[in-house]
């Protein structure tokens, strides 16, 4: 499906890092593997440090920090938070939405448009879509898109598949109109036929939660995991990303009439270093036109990741600068989306620890 | 055959490899390696493969016959 949006643009960004950092090789001992072959695993996909919260810290904590962060630096007011559309996967509590616990904490008042919504590693790009789609209506001027997960909590520690990349973080990023903005334009697409390649079987109303599916039960491959931890069809999603990513960005360029060298930026959902490295390839774009260093310093905190290759590596251009950047999220759902925009300058740029 | 040979030697870490030898008789033989082969497959040959077929094949030749059948013309 084809995207665009006139007047409207990213003003504003600001990345929550759990300040717990946690290292590969100190981890190495958990995973039923030679460790030989997991520090070949290092090097291949950029394993090295990775942020995880520390105890039960929970997205509306790491939202709630940043927000209060913005309002005592004097770059956001409260009153002038109109929306909170928030996209997680691990939220505080079935019900309420997360939303609107983080509305109630920062005392906003109730003339807030909040809404949660379940999404990954696409997680940015759908909340971009909806975030510009409600400026459209003229009692909202401001949108704050928060992208926030505490996955390590839902991942099991003797995963090499997938807890070695696993972060936890929370991004803001504030929307809003501009009658100057270029227009963004983007596609996204959803399957989810293909469903099962990424997902957590317990834990809803389909398999509840019980003593069975906390059972830790080997895969094929050495893993131990239960049923109420996240599981991912490594080759799957793989296959998965080199095949309709590339095909969705070089459509994209195409109908734009957009050149690759005009791309200052590729900013994409950052999986590990061996996917980015082979995506940039087989787009032939440049390597360090694509940053694929997130996974190695933060870990893979799903739809925060795009926010946070921006912020960590552009973020001193970015306050004078307008880049334009091609950016792409792809994963559970499935879904894959990708927008080409102007970013910048940005009223902030930064990233915090949470304590 | 011989430029195959050299991209699975590669990805085992081998300096050289036979169509006789048994997958299973390599240390490096785990899902890293299984996803280097569904890598190098997709780049060089066009194809897409599960890494339950990738992991199927017993042999280096096993795995050649996998990656030409399934070759597509691009």
């Amino acid at each position: 499906m084809k995207l665009s949006f006139a007047n409207k643009k990213i003003s504003g960004m600001l990345t929550v890092l759990p300040a717990n950092e946690r290292s590969f090789i100190d981890e190495m001992a958990n995973f039923n593997f030679p460790p030989a072959r997991s520090l070949k695993l290092k090097e291949v996909m950029g394993y090295d440090k990775h942020r995880i919260v520390d105890g039960p810290v929970c997205v509306s904590d790491l939202a709630v920090f940043g927000m209060e962060h913005l309002f005592a630096s004097g770059l956001l007011r409260r009153d002038e938070v109109d929306a909170i559309v928030l996209v997680t996967q691990s939220p505080d509590y079935f019900m309420p939405a997360t939303s609107n616990v983080i509305q109630g904490r920062l005392g906003l008042g109730s003339d807030v448009y909040c809404v949660d919504i379940n999404q990954g590693c696409a997680g940015f790009l759908v909340g971009l879509t909806q975030g510009f789609m409600l400026l459209d209506q003229p009692a909202i001027r401001k949108v704050v898109l928060i992208n926030a997960d505490v996955m390590s909590r839902k991942v099991s520690p003797r995963d090499r598949n997938s807890f070695p990349l696993i972060g936890d973080a929370a991004s803001i990023t504030i929307l809003e109109k501009s009658v100057d903005a270029a227009p963004v334009v983007g596609s996204i697409k959803m399957d989810g036929c293909r469903r099962a390649a990424l997902m957590i079987p317990a834990g809803g109303f389909r398999l509840p939660s019980d003593a069975s599916t906390q059972l830790m039960e080997q895969d094929g491959d050495g893993n131990f995991r239960s049923k109420d931890h996240l599981v991912m069809d490594g080759s799957a999603v793989f296959n998965f990303v080199l095949t309709e990513v590339p095909l969705m960005i070089e459509e994209l360029l195409e109908s734009t009439g957009t050149a690759i060298d005009s791309i200052d930026a590729f900013l994409f959902h950052q999986p590990n270093r061996f996917m980015l490295n082979k995506l940039a390839d087989r787009l032939k774009v440049p390597r360090e036109k694509m940053p694929s260093n997130v996974v190695e310093h933060f870990g893979n905190a799903s739809g925060v990741t795009i926010p946070l290759a921006t912020v960590f590596n552009h973020r001193a251009h970015l306050r004078d600068h307008t880049m334009r950047v091609c950016l792409a999220g792809f994963g559970v759902g499935l879904t894959w989306s990708a927008m080409l925009m102007e970013l910048g300058p940005l009223q902030f740029c930064e990233m915090i620890d949470y304590p | 055959m011989d430029e195959f040979l050299v991209e699975i030697a590669e990805i085992l870490e081998e300096d050289t490899v036979k169509p006789t030898d048994l997958m299973d008789s390599f240390s490096s033989w785990d899902s890293l390696a299984v996803l280097s082969v569904i890598a190098m497959a997709g780049a060089n040959f066009g194809n897409t493969l599960s890494s339950r077929e990738v992991s199927g094949a017993a042999t280096v030749q096993d795995l050649y016959d996998l990656i030409i059948t399934k070759k597509t013309v691009v």
